[in-house]
């Protein structure tokens, strides 16, 4: 169980193996299209894991890249093209960063690192494990960006008028990318310090 | 480790593709009547913004285009005449030109004259958020109302989208204030404005 639950905090993707870090630059200027993201992501990472388990036995390894990558843009698509069915207001936002998926470096590691050695089922589990922890990161990147950015959340004004009539004002670069890498930044560090410090006690 | 022929690799990956591609077309085909709805949904939102009506959701946007709403284009320019909230009759123009990173475009409705601008809606693909992004913004968009299209000599401007204090001989009501920090999207839109003579 405990290998399950490392991608939340020990082994988290974005924070200690630094994976999949430009969408989570990219997408999290609010908090409505981050989580939307991490979804996608998990959904991917989840399936893609439990196909590539399922045949993993009939897998050639000589083009073994090559069935995962047809796997994952097969998902990947697939989430695309649902997405701009249902939430097509989202699916602009995100615009080309679902198709990015394909390119998102945690799903790849997990199909090599785990689910071609391991039981579907377990696959399966890992990949959504891998997807949350991604999300986590995400979401709350996009808290504090949305929050302090727009003084909104989840499209809601949740910082008072009064506060704008009496001078405050939403900090315009953390709606812009560089201010996502040093909030990521930040993260990566304070992460990195902790599990430093626990692993030498 | 399993030793694989090339038959059996050619084979799998053959058979591999052709399963995926299949299952994909049927699902883009499936979905392709939600897809065109909600683009074409998206379309009557934004030129009925441009005509005035505020805060519609998508269905009710389809609706009411369809009532108030009629298609007049010609083969080059995509056109609609339209009864605006006021009551009055516009024609929505379709205008297409090019940001800093990809394409802009919106729909502008023009007074019956075609003289004035009664409203405007702008979209981008991928303009920097916070700049370039802000021709979406309301604050933007509203200068345009009531702006002329010609100068008091009769000759066509356009409303130019200008650096406040630059080219003081353009007057006030042939103008608006361009983005500070957004002088290539400004200049697009100052561009498709002008476009506006034919």
């Amino acid at each position: 169980m405990k290998q399950y639950l490392g991608p939340l905090s020990k082994d988290n993707p974005i924070l200690v193996q630094t994976l999949g870090v430009c969408s989570a630059l990219a997408v999290t200027a609010q908090l409505k299209p981050a989580v939307i993201m991490a979804l996608s992501v998990t959904v991917v990472c989840a399936c893609s894991n439990f196909i590539i388990s399922l045949i993993r036995n009939t897998i050639p390894p000589r083009i073994r890249i090559i069935v995962q990558l047809l796997v994952v843009s097969f998902f990947v698509i697939l989430v695309d093209q649902v997405l701009q069915a249902t939430l097509y207001d989202i699916s602009k936002m995100l615009s080309v960063f679902v198709g990015l998926i394909i390119t998102n470096c945690i799903i790849m590691g997990r199909l090599e690192a785990f689910a071609l050695s391991h039981k579907p089922l377990p696959s399966l589990l890992d990949g959504v494990m891998n997807g949350i922890g991604y999300g986590l990161v995400l979401v709350v990147v996009a808290f504090f960006r949305e929050l302090l950015g727009s003084g909104t959340l989840w499209n809601h004004q949740v910082v008072p008028d009064s506060w704008y009539a009496a001078g405050y004002l939403n900090n315009g670069l953390m709606i812009l990318p560089p201010m996502a890498l040093i909030l990521v930044g930040v993260m990566i560090w304070a992460k990195g310090s902790l599990n430093h410090s626990t692993s030498r006690s | 480790m399993k030793k694989f022929s090339n038959t059996y690799i050619f084979i799998y990956i053959t058979v591999l593709v052709l399963v995926i591609a299949v299952v994909l077309t049927l699902v883009t085909t499936g979905l392709k009547p939600r897809r065109d709805f909600n683009k074409q949904a998206e379309k009557c939102q934004q030129i009925l913004q441009a005509a005035g009506y505020n805060g519609l959701d998508r269905q009710k946007s389809v609706e009411l285009f369809a009532k108030v709403a009629e298609k007049t284009s010609t083969d080059s320019i995509e056109q609609y005449k339209i009864v605006c909230s006021d009551g009055t009759t516009g024609k929505a123009v379709r205008l297409d030109g090019k940001g800093l990173w990809g394409a802009i475009w919106g729909y502008v409705v023009i007074s019956e004259d075609g003289t004035t601008i009664k409203g405007i809606t702008l979209d981008h693909k991928s303009e920097t958020p916070g700049l370039g992004a802000k021709i979406t913004d309301e604050t933007f968009l509203n200068a345009f109302k009531g702006k002329k299209l010609y100068d008091k000599d009769g000759k066509f401007v356009s409303v130019r989208v200008l650096k406040p204090g630059t080219s003081a001989e353009i007057s006030a009501e042939n103008r608006v204030d361009a983005i500070s920090g957004a002088t290539i999207t400004s200049r697009g839109v100052d561009e498709m404005m002008r476009t506006l003579s034919h």
